[in-house]
């Protein structure tokens, strides 16, 4: 099992001078932190206009800082929107190639396509196309990472020959993931071979289900590049010494975030299609641990990881126990927890939890 | 967070009153549905809402059409102006006001499921190449919408949010929970049209379409269903939310 942070860079109102660059150099330290604890990696989403709920619309860019600033941690652009709108696809490869090679080649590359109408209908994108024009997205970006020429004609965009530079330093290319909100997109994950970076909190038993069948599903699969076969879920971190203030304070920072991604307009809701059936809400379940458990009573929801270290340690064994590979924790919202508790959060989390993970194999 | 700060009190002002909340479902069979959604402008989008209801980014009014050749109260047609909005994380729309073609059922709809409702004139034509909606009021035109160049849709795709509605209760003024089921026999989608809209006609001069979204159109049974829920209004839904 690995463990990450993963980064919205949500801003509190009222939007005052600074602060925004308070939350962004915030997200830095806990990176450096992540860094020297042994995290593995450390993702920002890319989203657009999403007031309060996330300020992060240049990633590659607060990426590269924190690239700058570490020596070890792996950097995740996840995921860049797959949309040709927002980020034409000559500009992602270049883009993740020139953070590859000035992280030393530890970026991560997440792929996505946006499931608000709030970014959507910003850009004025078609959502009937995103899922089509993502599929291109992810099936041209190994070759213009590693043909030294290339030229394409498809449905999204079309160019005549030319060297997309700079290439990316590892071999055969960053590992590429696709955002797993909706359930059957880790089968879309699986039949192209890359990862599966979950982004919606799922229940114990759905992460079970759709790890299983994921796994099941990639050793048929026509891969897009170099195979990465993995399964990353997404979890809420506090971790404090006592088990109530932990699950409190983690409760406070989870409530929050359910709050303003509510708040989105969802493509869903907007714009009837059938290109997304479902809302995209990545807000977790408030579903109780396990009746009778000392976090269930305090209210904590299932495999949540927030609470004393002995708690978080069990919530991920259970998630390692289902073939998880990694967690990726974020650990904080719009700043609700001061910055101070956050790094002892994290701290404690390192000293306390991590041991029981080092050195052993996913339980897939 | 963004959370409503319009007034209670103004809100309070003409909502009808409902004397009990234990009403039983009506079916209202066959109907024809077109709802429109369309962006307005963010300026005033704190105010349109009580404190108990968020507005979403961007904020957006939907409009929705029901023509029902057979209710209870006879045929009767009803036009709505919502805003879209969150209570607690629940997609919702708050009620503006309504307007009826048929006074019976409007009166009906009032003490049994909360519409503020006005009486009007409602056309409701399906053209093969259009659905147009022109809503009257006074003599004027209301709201005229519609849906161009319509396309087969799964009736699935359609979403409608549930309503919340400003009513005096006998637990006094709330904002009541009415989520009718739209059981779709088809639908089609197609190019929105926003081609009037007089807020002042709603009750609500603050509403100002801005960037038109989405149209779609069906043919449902819809059930008026049995009330579940209120929420106080100057009151967070996690807290201030009541069963009924």
């Amino acid at each position: 099992m690995k463990f990450g942070v993963i980064f919205e860079l949500s801003v509190p109102r009222p939007f005052a001078p600074g602060e925004e660059g308070r939350v962004f150099f915030n997200a830095l330290e806990q990176i450096r932190l992540a860094d020297e604890l042994g995290f593995e990696t450390a993702w920002a989403v890319e989203h657009h206009f999403l007031e309060e709920y996330s300020h992060s619309s240049a990633p590659e860019i607060f990426l590269t800082a924190a690239a700058m600033q570490t020596r070890n941690i792996r950097v995740g652009h996840g995921a860049v929107v797959c949309v040709p709108e927002m980020n034409h696809p000559i500009r992602v490869a270049e883009r993740a190639a020139m953070l590859d090679v000035l992280s030393n080649g530890r970026l991560d590359v997440g792929t996505a396509r946006s499931s608000t109408w709030t970014e959507l209908g910003g850009f004025q994108a078609d959502p009937d196309s995103t899922k089509r024009d993502w599929d291109e997205y992810v099936r041209v970006l190994p070759r213009m990472w590693t043909e030294e020429r290339f030229v394409y004609e498809g449905n999204c965009f079309s160019m005549p020959e030319r060297a997309i530079l700079p290439k990316p330093v590892q071999r055969p290319h960053p590992p590429l993931w696709v955002t797993v909100t909706s359930p059957g997109t880790e089968l879309d994950a699986a039949d192209r071979g890359i990862g599966c970076l979950g982004v919606a909190a799922a229940s114990f038993k759905e992460q079970e289900r759709r790890t299983r069948e994921y796994h099941r599903r990639i050793q048929l699969c026509d891969p897009v590049g170099g195979v990465n076969e993995r399964v990353a879920t997404l979890n809420f971190l506090y971790c404090h010494e006592e088990l109530e203030t932990g699950v409190a304070r983690g409760m406070q920072m989870l409530g929050l975030f359910g709050v303003l991604n509510a708040n989105l307009f969802f493509t869903r809701e907007a714009f009837p299609t059938g290109a997304y059936k479902t809302l995209g809400n990545l807000a977790p379940s408030r579903r109780p641990v396990g009746e009778g458990s000392p976090a269930a009573r305090r209210g904590a929801p299932e495999g949540m990881c927030v609470g004393d270290p002995a708690h978080i340690t069990g919530a991920a064994k259970q998630w390692e126990s289902m073939g998880v590979d990694q967690i990726n924790f974020m650990l904080n919202a719009t700043e609700v927890i001061p910055q101070q508790q956050v790094l002892e959060s994290l701290r404690l989390f390192g000293r306390e939890v991590m041991p029981a993970f080092a050195g052993e194999p996913s339980g897939c | 967070m963004l959370i409503g700060t319009g007034e209670p009190a103004a809100l309070a002002k003409g909502a009808p009153t409902m004397e009990r909340l234990d009403i039983d479902a009506a079916t209202l069979p066959g109907a024809r549905v077109l709802q429109v959604l369309c962006e307005i402008d963010s300026a005033s989008r704190c105010e349109l809402l009580p404190p108990a209801l968020h507005p979403t980014l961007p904020p957006a009014v939907s409009w929705l059409v029901y023509d029902c050749p057979d209710t209870p109260w006879g045929p009767t047609r009803l036009a709505q102006t919502r805003i879209q909005c969150r209570s607690g994380t629940r997609p919702r729309g708050l009620l503006v006001s309504a307007i009826c073609n048929n006074p019976v059922a409007g009166r009906a709809l009032a003490e049994g499921w909360g519409y503020r409702w006005e009486p009007g004139e409602i056309d409701f034509r399906r053209g093969y190449d259009e659905v147009r909606s022109v809503v009257h009021s006074g003599g004027e035109i209301a709201l005229e919408i519609g849906l161009r160049e319509p396309s087969p849709l799964d009736p699935g795709d359609i979403q409608f949010v549930a309503g919340m509605h400003p009513v005096h209760t006998p637990r006094g003024f709330r904002l009541l929970q009415c989520d009718p089921t739209h059981a779709e026999a088809a639908a089609e989608r197609g190019l929105p049209l926003v081609e009037s809209f007089e807020a002042e006609a709603w009750g609500d001069s603050r509403i100002e379409p801005v960037y038109p979204v989405s149209a779609a159109y069906c043919t449902a049974d819809i059930t008026l269903p049995t009330l579940r829920y209120l929420c106080k209004p100057d009151e967070l839904a996690f807290t201030g939310t009541e069963k009924i």
